[in-house]
Order: C-alpha cells, then structure tokens, then sequence
C-alpha cells in the first residue's frame, strides 16, 4: 500500500457517531443510516468556527488572569488574589506539589491549549508542513487535558461553599473566575469543532509525491 | 485514511497507521459488565450530593457543605456562570450520562428496544468531556491543602460516596466497548424492520 487513500477520494463519508460508513451519499441534508446523526464528509465551517471561538477565548484569558479570581476575607481583612497570586501563595504554604498541579492545570494547560490551536490552524492556512503525526498527536492532548483546566473553577466553588463563616473567615469568588470559565469552555468548543481530517486533505490535494515518508504500511 | 476490515484476537487492537489512533479494541461481553458499574454509580450518586463532602473546623466554629449547597451558595453569590459550569459539569452531566448508559445497556440485555435508545448512546458519547467528576475530585484535593493552613479538616460521608461515583463511572465508560453497543443496536433496529 503505498499511497493511502482516504475516504473522500473514495467517495465514502463516516457517521461520526457511530462510524458507520456510507458510500455515495448526497450533499446536503443526510442522516446516518444507522444512528440518525447528520452526516458530513467534513465539519461544515469548521475553520472559521474553531478560528473565532479560539480569537474570543485568548481576548477573555486577559481579564481571566489580570483580576481577581478569588478573595479571602480572614479576620476581617481582605486579601484578593488573582491565578497566579493563588499558585505563589501555595508556594509559601510549601505545598510544592499542589501548586505545581494548579499552575499546570490553570496557566500552562489553557496557554498550551490555545497556542497549539493556533499553530495547528496556521500551518492548514499557509500549508506549513509540519509533521502530520506530531500535529495529530498534539491535537490529541489538546482535546485531552482541556478538560483539566476546570479545576480553578472547582476549587473556587468548593471553597467559597465551605468557608463562608462571617466574621472568621469568608471565601468569595471574583469576576476572573466568571472570565476563566468561559475561557475553558471556548477552548474546548474551539477544539471540537475543529475537524481533524482536514489536517490531512491538504497534503491529499497538493500534488506532491511525498506521501510516502510516514512511517507506516501494514 | 480507509483501512481493510480485519478480524483481531481477543484482547489486541488495531491502530491506524497514518496518525496512531486506535481504530478498534476487541472486547467482548462489555454490556452487562458496563450495566453493573452503572448501577453501583447511580446508587452512590444520591449521597454524593447530599451528604456533606468535608467537615470543616474553625475557632470554635463548625461548617459543613454538600454538592448542591455549594451550587446554591454560589447562585446566592451572583457568580451564575460558575455557579452553573460547577453544577452541570459536576452533576447534571455525569447523571444524565449514567441515566443514559444504563438506559441503553439495561434495555439491551433484557432485549428491549425502541429508536430513541439510537439518540440516547448518541448523546451519551456527545457529554463524555463535559462531565467532570475525575476534576472535580483534584479540585477537592487542592482545596483541602489550600484550607489545611487555617482551618482543620475532616473527611465527610459525602466525599466516599464520591471517590465511589467517580471509580464506578469511569470503570463503566472503560468497560464498554461502543462497537459492540453499536453492533447491538443496529441488530436489533434491523430485525424491528424500522
């Protein structure tokens, strides 16, 4: 097998469903057979949604990370502190290794997230070649740890539940948590919507010859 | 890419060869193993989300706070859109998933069928990202370190029936092999004659 073929250029579309495979069928307006989902040989639009969800989601990173998310009212006395103020002062407390799952899960995930959507969504634009299995494969954990990120958001809201004894101590949210949430979400729509065999029908229709330097063939 | 169909040995999987992903995984008999799971994580999600998840102990003062106080603590708060990420994503989603599974894998194994079981596995694989119990769980974690420096903290009810919510489910999304579900459905569509 030397040169691929994929289903498009068999005249063949998938459910993305239940996989199930179709031959032949119609443009518009199709249903799976088997399942009853709509059918595309390829997301419809999906560039140019995946491109504004990832624009929104980098322009709410801003206020996400530049206000506060979480303020501690202990005593009396008030101390806001913004994401990475919430990291630093684990860091204090020396617990190295909580901190270190937070910054992960808040700052480098969602900067990870949205710098790796926009690479993929640049090398399809000027048909960059960069490897076809490392971008699949960044892709991959892109759609895998973007869940991650939610943890923020979940600790603020088991915190600000559980300590809210007035006078002592009580733990409110701030607007950045509101910013941060939708952040995650975008990231995660932007990351579904994008339909990743299109990663692949650039090279099938560049006339190239190249096809044969995956490491592949069974 | 369009790859042959081939029949594999019990237990190996097929990759694809342009990006790595696997294609297909053979289990088999994942059904009733999966329906088992579901139910051991619809029983513990009751308590899950009721009963207090931690004790929490300061000057003297005592508080404690389930699930669902906290989403409403949250709303009282006026921070709707985490209020509501917290309340789908940590409950609303994992529920339906599980209501859905368990729809689809007990009417399977008693042999029943209807068309909207089609929709229902649908939307059950459309939901598995959104539901976040396994993050949640980490977020109780860096809570109880991020609390442990001002207040003293135990353990409540609600937390093990948790951590129980959390390992059944996942072990009844790993059991399940979709094909096989898929493979059922149609089957049984065909032989309804609609």
């Amino acid at each position: 097998m030397a040169t691929p073929v994929t289903g498009k250029q068999a005249d063949l579309v998938m459910c993305n469903e239940c996989h199930t495979i179709h031959h032949n069928v119609p443009a518009v307006d199709l249903q799976c057979s088997c399942c009853g989902a709509e059918l595309h040989q390829r997301i419809p639009n999906s560039i140019n949604r995946t491109w504004a969800l990832l624009l929104t989601s980098v322009i709410l990173f801003i206020p996400a990370n530049a206000m506060t998310i979480m303020n501690v009212a202990y005593l009396g006395k008030d101390d806001p502190s913004t994401i990475m103020g919430g990291v630093i002062i684990l860091l204090q407390f020396g617990s190295y290794a909580v901190a270190l799952v937070v910054f992960i899960a808040s700052v480098v995930v969602p900067l990870f997230k949205m710098m790796g959507i926009l690479m993929i969504l640049l090398s399809l634009r000027y048909s960059i070649n960069i490897s076809d299995t490392q971008r699949i494969r960044m892709f991959r954990f892109i759609e895998f740890i973007g869940r991650w990120s939610m943890l923020d958001i979940f600790v603020i809201s088991i915190l600000a539940a559980l300590v809210n004894i007035s006078g002592v101590a009580v733990i409110t949210a701030g607007p950045a948590a509101t910013a941060f949430g939708a952040v995650v979400v975008l990231t995660m729509l932007a990351a579904n919507t994008f339909d990743t065999r299109l990663l692949w029908d650039y090279k099938d229709n560049s006339v190239n010859n190249d096809v044969n330097n995956d490491e592949k063939n069974n | 890419m369009l790859i042959q169909n081939q029949t594999i040995a019990e237990g190996s999987k097929l990759i694809c060869p342009r990006c790595g992903h696997v294609l297909y995984k053979q289990k088999h008999n994942t059904i009733s193993k999966s329906l088992a799971y579901t139910l051991t994580a619809l029983i513990c999600f009751y308590p899950a989300v009721t009963e207090p998840i931690m004790i929490l102990n300061m000057a003297g003062l005592s508080q404690q706070q389930s699930l669902l106080q906290g989403a409403r603590v949250l709303l009282q708060e006026q921070y709707y859109l985490v209020a509501i990420l917290t309340f789908l994503s940590s409950m609303v989603v994992p529920l339906i998933r599980l209501l859905l599974l368990f729809y689809v894998t007990f009417s399977l194994s008693i042999n029943y069928f209807h068309i909207n079981m089609l929709w229902s596995f649908r939307l059950y694989h459309h939901m598995e990202e959104w539901g976040m119990l396994d993050v949640y769980m980490l977020g109780i974690i860096v809570s109880v370190v991020k609390l442990l420096s001002m207040a003293e903290i135990y353990p409540g009810f609600g937390l093990w029936a948790y951590a129980g919510l959390l390992l059944s489910s996942i072990l009844a999304t790993t059991a399940l092999n979709p094909h096989e579900v898929w493979d059922a459905l149609v089957k049984q569509k065909n032989t309804r004659g609609d």
